[in-house]
């Protein structure tokens, strides 16, 4: 079942409340959206294997309360992740305005100065936009991030954002461990399966 | 199924009607001979060694500078196994369109090379490089294990084949077998071009024959060896090279001595301090220096070196080149520190085993001896004074250890303790009475914050350098080291962990480290540590509380219960305060069995005054917002800007609220592990969401005990305001008025924040349960510094003790400056911030570090051996010594240098007077007088004639170490009339070996 994963990769959701970073993360898990989905409370979590370049990662995603009471308890969840999408709301400026709050959060807790990030201007089927694209662009480049708009009510970008941003993760060296490497009690719990698996193969030949 | 296939496949070829005749070629019979040769040549096939080699003329020193590769195969001759390996300088790729032009009867490049002077005694190489100039060839030995080649048949049958293969293949590289003993390095082989062979011989001795000795003896086995009939022969060209071994530094006696711990303790501070680990080598990192004297192009005839005399004076030698031998096995200071700490991680015990008792001896002991436990109790307790002093509290501890164990043989003495704690306490020194004590000194000159290395920590997950997690990691290294090993460990450990335990009984801060949650970025020690001065801060914020606590309370308070609920917390507080003395006499006496009973309590006061409190207003909460806006606002921090509540219009308050639990990370994975239990479900998702509303619950009722008749749209302004929608809009009257309401998420029915607004009363932060129960962390956090053995705490403080280690050699490196030493520190930087980040790194990654630093560590010492002996110091002319300093440095990073000017430059005099000193301290007993009057005889004698005359029988060299020649001529053999060729022979003559490496060359054509 999960023999063939390269790697499992800790991935985080920020930014301001109310920006869409359940729904993004809804829809890119389930490929459904709720308008009214409820108000993230602390962190919530969800899990998804993809496949990017045959590589196979399994991603725990933790998705946090953007509230600012909420900011004292979250940042302890930044340890050890490996990527961070931090999103924003295209039709509120204020949330386009705060992004450098959060990435000085970042900074602070993050314990690792390698982690990729990745900005995400959400909610652009809406008609009311008050950021450009380029501004975001300009953000992302500033601070070395990668840049997507996306929607997570018509779907456009959402996949597209989390798969570039494992790609960038597993071509970075050192920042994740192979399953396989770390962990001498998985290793030989796999080198089983793979030895059923040949006993198998063989009997159906017979 | 696969094989059926082949066949069916194999049938239908057949069947073709095409029929062709066969040449049928039988190798069924061929010798193991024949298959071997017919294997060395596939060899040579595969590695493309087939043909006319090309390649440009060897540039000077390419050798040196170039890269050598090899290439290995393995071939066997029966079931006997060989090597064969092909060793080359890689070479730009030359130009193949040349190679069209090169005319047929050119000679073979390895015969070329055998004559090319730009390559004489390269400073490393292959010894077939070294004896015979060549830059590329193939070696066939004995494979590992297997024996050496010793009769002379096999080496002739070897031989035979070499020549078979290289003649079928038309190979023009040279073929080596290796015969004997391997230690011998004695290689036969041969090189073939289109009419042309060389052969390549050796002779191998221990003894030196004695016509052998000198340049005249060599010439003559050489011209024999040729057996050149040409008269007169054109001259031989020679290239000599002797090596003078200095071993004597007995000049410089190497400054550098283990530190004095006693010294130390004594607070006079030598060398060494608390803090501070020591560095550099405790013996001359340099063991030797080799000079060798180089004539190069010397011809025939212009010298005389005969067994009477000889022109071979090292100081009139055009060419100088020094090596220096670094010491094996160099000791030095610093990487002894840390190897010795981290043995510690291997240890298996436990602080009590270690320290020699066990605690089920010592209850039993308790148990059965039951009148001494009586008059335990009637004892008075030591009862703690306020004002204690660390000389008291160490003693006291101490005196505990010595009651166990019934002897006063405590691994660390009293003095030593005391300093120690002294220097990880320093706030103690400052509550000192008496004053007597001298105050260690606190300016210690950490790096400044905000520098990059002083983020150092954050790379390493170690902690801060001006943190008592530091701090102690170096005390621990340094009691290691001095003190007793891991006994001393884990006594200073022990006290370590009674200081935490009275510092959060008496609420006083622990020292140096900085203030809020712990810094994940630290390692977890530090971060427990921050934790536990998280809890002693609340502990002591509320104890401090108490006083002022219980007056303020009684105006406040307007129910009839008020006064009971005064009593009842004057009560608690005093029973409190009796019980925390009880226990802190008990925790002198035993502090390792749980106290959980009494902490409980303390905890829980809190808690009932908040209910009694609470009781008494039950009846108003419970009939809604509307009445309680009559109660009495509580636990208002200060007005949210202008904003008011929707409905009584009051000004809307932000409450004080609980401040979040301080996590550390193994805490925090726990946490999140049990939230990732949960699984990815609704009702998962729904029940980790409940898991987290404790804070929200919390923040809602200080904000409606702040906020009497509230409502949830005031309380989302304030918490999530984006929740909040105000649009304008015109009223019936045609004004803009301003409307907002709750966001659709907000107003979803029954969801979380609307359930937990509906339960949450108005309560107060301080009087609502604690979120975070800080005596039940600190206890938690107490008993994990207890149980961790030695072994554990090297583990944690490894990480600490690199990065002091990281920072002293960079601040060693930048007295000395050296290139290399700051390419190692970056390598040691980016290695240690890869391994040391993740959990349980591998031993093997960590000991690489701890090479890397020793390594450092041996570079700069040997720098400043070299630096010393070279007398830069005392080197007063500017450019002089920058020359001297660029010298040494070559020394350290090249591995031959060559002295500019040879015996007359500035490097070239030091030397020779080093050889000088040497020579008269073996040659003469008063030493003394000799050595001061050295400088001026030397300056005063002239020539080096002169000088030679002066000494008389005391030369300034010793018999040298090595004599390397080269003999070159290029002459016709076998015949006169033969083409002339490249006959070259290299000896070399050290104390208990002689060799001689030869090259003949030969004309095939007619013979």
């Amino acid at each position: 079942m999960d023999e063939d994963i390269l790697t499992t990769l800790k991935i985080l959701i920020i930014g301001e409340s109310g920006v869409g970073k359940s729904s993004l993360l809804l829809r890119f898990t389930d490929d459904t959206f709720d308008p009214e989905l409820a108000a993230t409370i602390g962190v919530d979590f969800k899990v998804k294997t993809i496949s990017v370049d045959g590589n196979k990662a399994k991603l725990a995603i933790w998705d946090t309360a953007g509230q600012e009471r909420f900011r004292t308890l979250t940042p302890s969840y930044y340890r050890g992740a490996q990527g961070v999408i931090l999103v924003y709301d295209v039709t509120r400026r204020d949330t386009f305005v705060k992004l450098d709050n959060w990435l000085n959060e970042l900074e602070t807790y993050c314990t690792r100065n390698d982690i990729v990030k990745m900005l995400v201007g959400n909610k652009i089927d809406k008609e009311n936009r008050a950021v450009d694209r380029n501004e975001g662009l300009k953000f992302a480049r500033k601070h070395s991030m990668l840049f997507i708009e996306a929607s997570a009510k018509t779907c456009d970008g959402v996949q597209c954002a989390f798969e570039e941003l494992v790609e960038k993760i597993i071509q970075t060296p050192g920042l994740w461990e192979s399953e396989s490497q770390n962990r001498g009690v998985k290793l030989s719990n796999q080198e089983e399966g793979y030895g059923e698996r040949a006993c198998g193969g063989y009997c159906s030949m017979l | 199924m696969r094989g059926t296939a082949q066949w069916l496949h194999k049938m239908a070829a057949d069947s073709e009607p095409e029929s062709e005749v066969f040449e049928i070629t039988d190798f069924t019979t061929a010798s193991e001979w024949e298959r071997f040769i017919s294997k060395v040549e596939e060899v040579l096939n595969d590695w493309k060694l087939i043909g006319v080699s090309s390649g440009k003329p060897l540039e000077k020193g390419v050798y040196t500078t170039g890269i050598w590769e090899e290439k290995s195969d393995e071939i066997s001759f029966a079931d006997f196994r060989f090597s064969i390996t092909h060793h080359y300088l890689v070479q730009e790729a030359s130009g193949k369109d040349g190679k069209e032009e090169l005319v047929e009867d050119v000679l073979p490049l390895s015969m070329q090379d055998l004559l090319c002077m730009n390559n004489d005694f390269p400073p490393r190489a292959h010894c077939l490089v070294r004896w015979y100039g060549l830059r590329e060839f193939v070696v066939i030995a004995p494979a590992a294990n297997n024996d050496a080649v010793l009769s002379e048949s096999k080496c002739n049958l070897l031989l035979s084949s070499v020549s078979i293969a290289l003649g079928n293949t038309g190979c023009q590289v040279p073929l080596f077998v290796q015969i004997h003993h391997k230690w011998r390095r004695m290689y036969v082989g041969e090189c073939q071009g289109p009419g042309v062979r060389t052969d390549f011989e050796m002779v191998h001795l221990r003894k030196v024959p004695n016509q052998y000795t000198h340049l005249s003896g060599l010439l003559d086995i050489f011209k024999s060896k040729i057996g050149c009939s040409l008269t007169p022969l054109p001259p031989v060209s020679i290239a000599i090279r002797l090596t003078y071994v200095l071993q004597d530094w007995q000049q410089y006696f190497w400054p550098q001595q283990p530190p004095d711990i006693d010294a130390l303790i004594g607070g006079e501070v030598g060398g060494l301090e608390f803090g501070k680990l020591p560095f550099g080598a405790c013996e001359d990192p340099v063991s030797e220096l080799h000079l060798a004297a180089t004539w190069p192009h010397l011809t025939e005839g212009i010298i005389v070196d005969n067994d009477v005399y000889s022109d071979l004076d090292p100081i009139q030698a055009p060419q100088w080149s020094v090596r220096v031998r670094k010491a094996d096995n160099l000791q030095c200071l610093l990487g002894d520190f840390l190897t010795e700490f981290f043995k510690l991680c291997r240890r298996k015990e436990s602080a009590d085993e270690i320290l020699g008792r066990s605690t089920f001896e010592e209850d039993g002991k308790e148990v059965a001896d039951i009148t001494h436990a009586l008059s335990k109790l009637t004892e008075p307790a030591p009862v703690p004074i306020h004002k204690l002093s660390v000389t008291n509290m160490v003693h006291s501890a101490k005196k505990k250890i010595r009651k166990h164990r019934g002897v006063d043989d405590s691994p660390l003495n009293n003095e030593v303790l005391n300093t120690l704690m002294l220097f990880l306490f320093p706030d103690d020194a400052d509550k000192l009475t008496d004053g007597s004590e001298a105050r260690l000194s606190t300016s210690r000159n950490n790096p400044p914050p905000e520098s990059e290395e002083y983020n150092l920590y954050s790379q390493f997950k170690s902690a801060p350098s001006d943190s008592l997690t530091y701090k102690l990691a170096l005390c621990l290294c340094m009691i290691n080291f001095y003190h007793g090993g891991v006994k001393g460990v884990a006594h200073l450990w022990q006290e370590f962990v009674v200081e935490m335990r009275r510092r959060w009984e008496k609420n006083y801060l622990i020292p140096e480290l900085a203030n809020g949650s712990p810094d994940l970025r630290c390692c977890l020690l530090h971060q427990k540590l921050q934790m536990l001065n998280c809890c002693i801060e609340r502990k002591k914020a509320r104890d401090e509380g108490k006083k002022p606590y219980t007056s303020d309370r009684s105006p406040s308070g307007s129910s009839g219960d008020t006064g009971k609920a005064v009593d009842r917390s004057g009560g608690d507080y005093q029973k409190e305060t009796e019980k925390e003395r009880g226990e802190v006499g008990k925790s002198w006496e035993s502090w390792s069995d749980s106290e959980e009973e009494f902490f409980e309590c303390l905890s829980d006061t809190e808690e009932l005054k908040g209910n009694g409190q609470e009781n008494g207003k039950k009846g108003g909460t419970k009939e809604g917002n509307k009445e309680s806006a009559n109660l009495k606002p509580e636990g208002r921090l200060h007005p949210h800007g202008k904003l008011t509540l929707l409905h009584p219009g009051e000004p809307l308050y932000i409450p004080v609220t609980q401040e979040p639990a301080p996590m550390t990370e193994d805490l925090l994975e726990e946490q999140s592990e049990v939230l990732a239990k949960l699984g990815t479900s609704a009702e998962g998702a729904h029940l980790r969401a409940r898991m987290q509303s404790a804070c929200l619950l919390s923040d809602m009722e200080s904000f409606k005990a702040a906020n009497p008749g509230c409502c949830l749209e005031d309380f989302v302004r304030w918490y999530s305001p984006r929740d909040y929608i105000e649009e304008e809009v015109v009223d019936e009257e045609g004004n803009r008025v301003l409307k907002g309401e709750l966001s659709a998420r907000m107003k979803i029915p029954s969801n979380m924040w609307v359930e937990a607004w509906e339960t949450a009363k108005p309560v107060p932060a301080r009087r609502q349960r604690r979120l975070f129960d800080d005596t039940r962390e600190a206890e938690k956090v107490l008993h994990y510094l207890a149980v961790q053995k030695p072994a554990d705490l090297a583990r944690h403080l490894l990480p600490c003790v690199i990065h002091a280690a990281v920072l002293k050699v960079k601040e060693e490196e930048t007295l000395e400056d050296i290139a290399s030493v700051k390419k190692i520190i970056k390598q040691i930087i980016s290695h240690s911030s890869k391994v040391l980040r993740f959990p349980n790194p591998e031993d093997k990654k960590l000991e690489e570090i701890i090479a890397q630093i020793m390594s450092a560590e041996a570079i700069i010492a040997r720098a400043r051996s070299l630096k010393a002996k070279f007398g830069i110091e005392k080197c007063d002319q500017e450019e002089e010594k920058e020359d001297l300093e660029r010298f040494v440095n070559c020394l350290l990073e090249q591995p031959e240098v060559s002295v500019i000017g040879a015996g007359r430059g500035p490097a070239g005099s030091i030397i020779h007077k080093l050889f000088l000193n040497a020579q008269r301290m073996t040659e003469s007993s008063d030493e003394v007088a000799t050595m001061t009057s050295l400088d001026e005889e030397l300056k005063r004698s002239g020539s080096s004639d002169e000088r030679r005359l002066n000494l008389g029988a005391v030369t300034d060299f010793p018999p040298p170490a090595g004599r390397e020649l080269i003999l070159r001529i290029t002459v016709p053999r076998p015949a006169p009339y033969s083409k002339p060729l490249p006959q070259r022979m290299y000896s070399v003559i050290t104390k208990e070996d002689f060799r001689l490496a030869g090259a003949f060359s030969a004309d095939t054509t007619f013979f």
